[in-house]
């Protein structure tokens, strides 16, 4: 008989916490790629000012999402048992390092705030919430 | 795991690169006409250092053989500049900028450490005057001169007409020798870039010896163009506005934060101690005293001390920067100077006579302190004689 999945304890009324959350960091690590584009493309600085807000917010909802699923993941045995879980949290850990010194990256001021380690900084998260994306769905 | 390992070997990369920065060199290398610029280090995270406000608490700094500092005035709100009346009367503009919008996340940590740097009294947004009747040295009457300016900094005399440079414009008040009070209603002469962005806010202002012009300072309204290009309009730049029509052009440009305008008595140029850009390193940019040339441009935001290109500002315009202009002498980096006055008197030490005395605000972008005291520049034959000498601050 299969297993059922474990419940999160973290829950508001039964939905857990870590995937409500979830989305709002992947989204501004995204929507900062984008911004930093256009930046690079136009060098018009309103977008290098929505990169700045994008991935500072997507850095706070990163820390939140990443406490949720500690949580879980410590009272739960069996979460701890999947190696999807593992490569999950190791690879978003990785996301939040560098999104966090993305944000450092993005006080500078003007053209250096992206071009070129915003932007390399960028791309690079974005394809780690890809990889760890398409290798969550294949494991389930 | 590779994730794990990326993510270990980012996290150790990045916090070497948090913790290194270039350590700050010796500051005389950086005064005078030629002073050494080191490569550009752009940080991570900029070190965030300025001194503690501890008010007079009693002790007084030290000053140069021949010199002595003491309180004039106490217990004033925030206190930003000054202007001598020729019956010897002392104007102090009270004042403080006014709050700008925060565009970036950036700007709130910034504020933050600005308050740290300034003390907790609200600004005034006046000028007060202070006499000095029974001449020893030392003001015994105290008057409100002229309240509910604007954000004021630059004042000047020209005959019966008292300008005050608020952010936003320049007010003419009648005023006669002896007045203590000012009442009637400023006149507007000239309009200047103020909000609803005005990251540097203090205009200062001077006159021409012969009194047909004035000059005043516009700073820039950012440190490198992150407010966009089109925020920088009329801007980085001094101003002459005629005292008769109002009318205004741009005397000279690429001077990011233009501060202390004078006229040199003996040749009667135009001077001025410019506020240079943050972020690239402890010891780049030298902040300056220079001559002010007529059309001259200074390189901000394109390039600095001539033709060394700032990567941070795009689109570049080598044009200009092929026409920079190159500063005459640095005053080290981060020093802020935001005031400067020639010594004109007799009652200096004779040492002191004819160069200039500069206010360094100091610093808040490196870790070893620059700045925080008031130095002076020998002049002879209305150029920089040799290296400044510093008042010494305990």
């Amino acid at each position: 008989m299969p297993l059922s999945n474990p419940r999160s304890s973290v829950s508001l009324r039964g939905h857990p916490i870590h995937l409500l959350l979830a989305p709002v960091p992947a989204v501004c690590f995204v929507a900062t790629l984008v911004t930093d584009i256009v930046y690079w493309q136009t060098a018009a600085m309103l977008w290098a000012d929505f990169s700045s807000w994008l991935v500072v917010v997507g850095v706070i909802f990163s820390v939140l999402t990443a406490i949720a699923g500690l949580v879980d993941s410590f009272r739960h045995r069996r979460v701890r048992e999947y190696r999807a879980a593992w490569v999950h949290g190791l690879a978003n850990t990785a996301v939040l390092v560098l999104s966090f010194f993305n944000a450092l990256i993005h006080t500078r001021d003007a053209y250096t705030s992206v071009v070129p380690t915003g932007l390399i900084l960028s791309g690079l998260v974005v394809v780690l919430l890809i990889v760890t994306g398409v290798y969550a769905k294949e494991q389930t | 795991m590779k994730p794990a390992l990326s993510a270990a070997a980012a996290t150790s990369l990045l916090i070497t690169l948090v913790g290194c920065g270039p350590s700050p060199i010796d500051p005389q290398r950086q005064i005078g006409a030629n002073p050494y610029l080191p490569p550009i280090h752009e940080y991570l995270l900029p070190p965030m250092h300025v001194a503690k406000v501890v008010g007079w608490n009693g002790a007084t700094p030290t000053a140069a053989a021949g010199l002595k500092v003491q309180a004039f005035a106490k217990d004033l709100a925030n206190p930003r500049s000054l202007y001598v009346l020729p019956n010897g009367d002392v104007l102090v503009v009270e004042t403080g900028g006014p709050p700008g919008p925060v565009s970036r996340p950036k700007e709130i940590v910034m504020n933050l450490v600005e308050k740290m740097a300034h003390s907790r009294t609200k600004p005034g947004q006046r000028i007060l005057l202070f006499r000095d009747t029974n001449g020893d040295g030392l003001p015994d009457q105290k008057f409100v001169f002229l309240d509910h300016l604007h954000s004021p900094f630059g004042v000047v005399l020209v005959g019966n007409d008292l300008y005050v440079a608020n952010t936003d414009a320049v007010v003419r008040f009648p005023y006669t020798s002896g007045d203590t009070q000012i009442t009637a209603p400023g006149v507007t002469l000239c309009e200047l870039p103020g909000g609803p962005i005005d990251h540097h806010w203090t205009k200062s202002l001077t006159a021409s010896p012969d009194g047909t012009q004035l000059y005043a300072g516009v700073g820039s309204n950012s440190n490198i163009t992150e407010n966009g290009i089109q925020a920088e309009i009329g801007r980085a730049a001094i101003w002459q506005i005629d005292r008769a029509t109002g009318a205004h052009r741009e005397f000279a440009t690429g001077l990011r934060n233009p501060n202390g305008l004078q006229f040199e008595p003996q040749t009667h140029t135009l001077w001025a101690v410019i506020n240079e850009r943050d972020e690239l390193g402890p010891d780049l940019v030298p902040d300056y005293l220079t001559s002010v040339r007529d059309g001259a441009f200074y390189g901000w935001p394109y390039s600095y001390y001539g033709q060394h290109i700032d990567p941070r500002v795009q689109p570049q315009r080598p044009d200009l920067v092929a026409k920079a202009m190159p500063p005459d002498y640095a005053l080290s980096s981060h020093v802020a100077p935001l005031g400067m006055v020639f010594s004109t008197g007799t009652t200096m030490p004779e040492h002191y006579r004819g160069g200039a005395f500069i206010g360094e605000h100091g610093s808040w972008d490196r870790t070893v302190l620059n700045g925080y005291k008031i130095v002076y520049v020998p002049f002879t034959d209305g150029r920089p004689s040799t290296r400044r000498e510093d008042g010494q601050w305990a």
